[in-house]
């Protein structure tokens, strides 16, 4: 069959998108041909700014339009206090519980050596520079709790031991809501092994 | 647990075969080549979704079809139809429990426990040492789903540190010393979980070993099974010692780039009477042995799911005497239901067929009820 050449385009463009499959890509085409100029104007516009005005934050990595991320221009939050993540994604995510008034520290990743990433692949050392030049009293390691999370929280901790800092981990186990008896076995089995004494 | 019924299609030599099942011994009786055991293979399809003897999914496919088909009617509290389909031309299985399509292979480990006693169990007691640690992971985690996810994230550790490690060998790069350190830790932190539940299944599992061994033989004969892992481990200090043995092949395993020490390296030794059953055990001691291990497996996974599984035994009976028969007889009927594939029925006499049991007999795919 034959579809007009601008159309295949935008489908194959569009199908490029993490978990849009051809399908999607068509319909959403599609829909894009049918909608106002307006509309499609103001989506060009916006995905023209997402790339253009929007950089890492030169202290935390955080996506910022300025030089510095909000977050690392607020003066509303803890200075001496950072949270390590893996991606930018997880800011968001703990951003949206608002319980962490500190900053972050994106790393880009985590130790995987079968993926060929190494400590001088992550913003490992930028992080321990940060520490030692703005007096950070805690970092919180929040990576996730796989056997490279795990791995890089011990990796960083080994890093940090000589410099004056405190050093934690977020806690796993079981999630807030869900009762106990729906939980997975893996989790509960999980949270049983690293249980707490009270 | 009982399976009460299997359609088969397309299945091997079975173009179209409804079987109803007794809830104790099911007999399947033909000569070589007549489709008994491609029966107790869908019984362990349905059961697990995997294949019983790893061959290939699309060799089970009559020839000439592009598809097979299983169905059966399990009944515990409540019954429950399994069925699984297989396309060849896509290559891809699916299973549906009561129609409603099951995504996950995982989802159904452990909802039809199944226990097998096959041909390729010699392998346990006379091969590698890695046939040993498939065969106490697969009882272990067929009881803890724990124990499973653990075994998944030690492997994935000791696949990411042999590749760091194999780096380290090539760049001779001293800034990867650290990073090597921190998957060391993490390579302690689940082998010492996975030792530690290793020791203490062992002790467990001996209890059954001896129970089932000393019903299958007239002897005196006291089996018993030693784990052998890292030396003087007694569960108490095994992250310490751990940590000791990697430092003393530290220098080993930088030169080779590879993981020398931890459970991936573990062996179970077998014991009859205190002499090791490798190489002092007569044929008659392994096959005795491994239809110990397969009934003290049963009854394990009995006690702690609290359901009885279903118990496979592919032509086992052809190389045990009268007597061993007869005594395995005996023990089946403390087991539920069982199925049992045999050439021909000279050892039937010791086996206390009763008007419980079912008689198909299998000839080139089409059966037929005996009794």
């Amino acid at each position: 069959m034959l579809i007009a050449e601008p159309l295949q385009k935008a489908i194959d463009e569009l199908s490029k998108l993490p978990s849009v499959g051809r399908k999607t890509a068509q319909r959403l085409a599609l829909h894009i041909l049918k909608s106002d100029s307006e509309n499609v104007d103001a989506l060009i516009n916006a995905l023209g700014e997402l790339k253009s005005k929007i950089r890492f934050c030169s202290v935390c990595f955080n996506i910022s339009v300025e030089e510095k991320c909000e977050i690392c221009r607020s003066q509303k939050r803890d200075h001496s206090v950072i949270c390590v993540v893996e991606e930018v994604s997880d800011v968001i995510a703990i951003e949206n519980t608002n319980e962490f008034n500190g900053l972050y520290h994106v790393l880009g990743g985590v130790l995987n050596p079968l993926a060929n990433v190494s400590a001088d692949s992550l913003k490992i050392k930028e992080l321990v520079d940060r520490i030692d030049q703005h007096g950070i009293k805690e970092v919180i390691l929040a990576l996730n709790p796989d056997a490279e999370g795990d791995t890089t929280s011990l990796y960083i901790t080994r890093i940090l031991k000589e410099h004056a800092v405190k050093i934690s981990r977020i806690a796993r186990g079981l999630p807030i809501g869900g009762d106990l008896e729906f939980a997975d076995a893996a989790t509960i089995g999980r949270a049983f092994i690293g249980r707490i004494s009270l | 647990m009982v399976l009460k019924q299997i359609e088969l299609q397309n299945f091997r030599l079975h173009k179209n075969t409804s079987l109803d099942f007794s809830d104790k011994l099911n007999l399947i009786v033909g000569g070589n080549g007549q489709g008994k055991t491609s029966i107790l293979e869908a019984i362990y399809y349905l059961c697990t979704t995997k294949n019983l003897n790893m061959s290939a999914e699309e060799d089970a496919v009559t020839f000439g079809e592009s598809n097979f088909s299983i169905g059966g009617l399990f009944n515990e509290l409540t019954e429950n139809k399994a069925r699984l389909y297989y396309d060849s031309i896509k290559n891809k299985k699916y299973f549906f429990l009561d129609e409603k399509q099951i995504n996950r292979s995982t989802e159904v480990i452990g909802k039809f426990p199944i226990v097998s006693l096959i041909q390729s169990d010699h392998a346990i007691t006379q091969g590698a040492p890695s046939e040993r640690r498939r065969f106490v992971d697969s009882v272990a985690s067929q009881a803890s789903r724990t124990y499973l996810e653990l075994l998944l994230d030690y492997s994935k550790t000791l696949r990411q540190r042999s590749s760091l490690l194999s780096q380290i060998k090539e760049t001779r790069n001293n800034v990867l010393f650290e990073q090597l350190d921190a998957w060391t830790e993490s390579l302690i932190t689940s082998g010492t979980e996975i030792i530690n539940r290793r020791i203490k299944f062992v002790q467990e599992f001996n209890v059954y070993v001896k129970e089932a061994y000393s019903s299958v033989v007239e002897l005196i004969e006291k089996p018993h099974i030693e784990y052998q892992t890292l030396a003087e481990i007694d569960g108490e200090n095994t992250a310490e010692k751990f940590r000791e043995e990697l430092n003393a092949f530290r220098d080993d395993e930088l030169r080779r780039g590879i993981n020398l020490v931890g459970p991936h390296r573990d062996d179970f030794i077998f014991y009859i009477n205190g002499m090791e059953l490798k190489r002092f055990g007569s044929q008659g001691q392994h096959k005795t042995f491994q239809i110990a291990l397969r009934f003290a497996q049963f009854f394990f996974i009995k006690e702690k799911l609290g359901k009885t599984p279903i118990f496979l035994m592919d032509d086992v009976f052809g190389e045990l005497d009268t007597y061993r028969a007869g005594k395995i007889s005996e023990y089946l009927l403390q087991i539920g239901q069982a199925f049992i594939t045999m050439t021909d029925l000279t050892n039937k006499d010791g086996l206390n067929i009763t008007s419980d049991n079912t008689l198909i007999k299998v000839e080139n795919g089409k059966t037929t009820f005996a009794n």
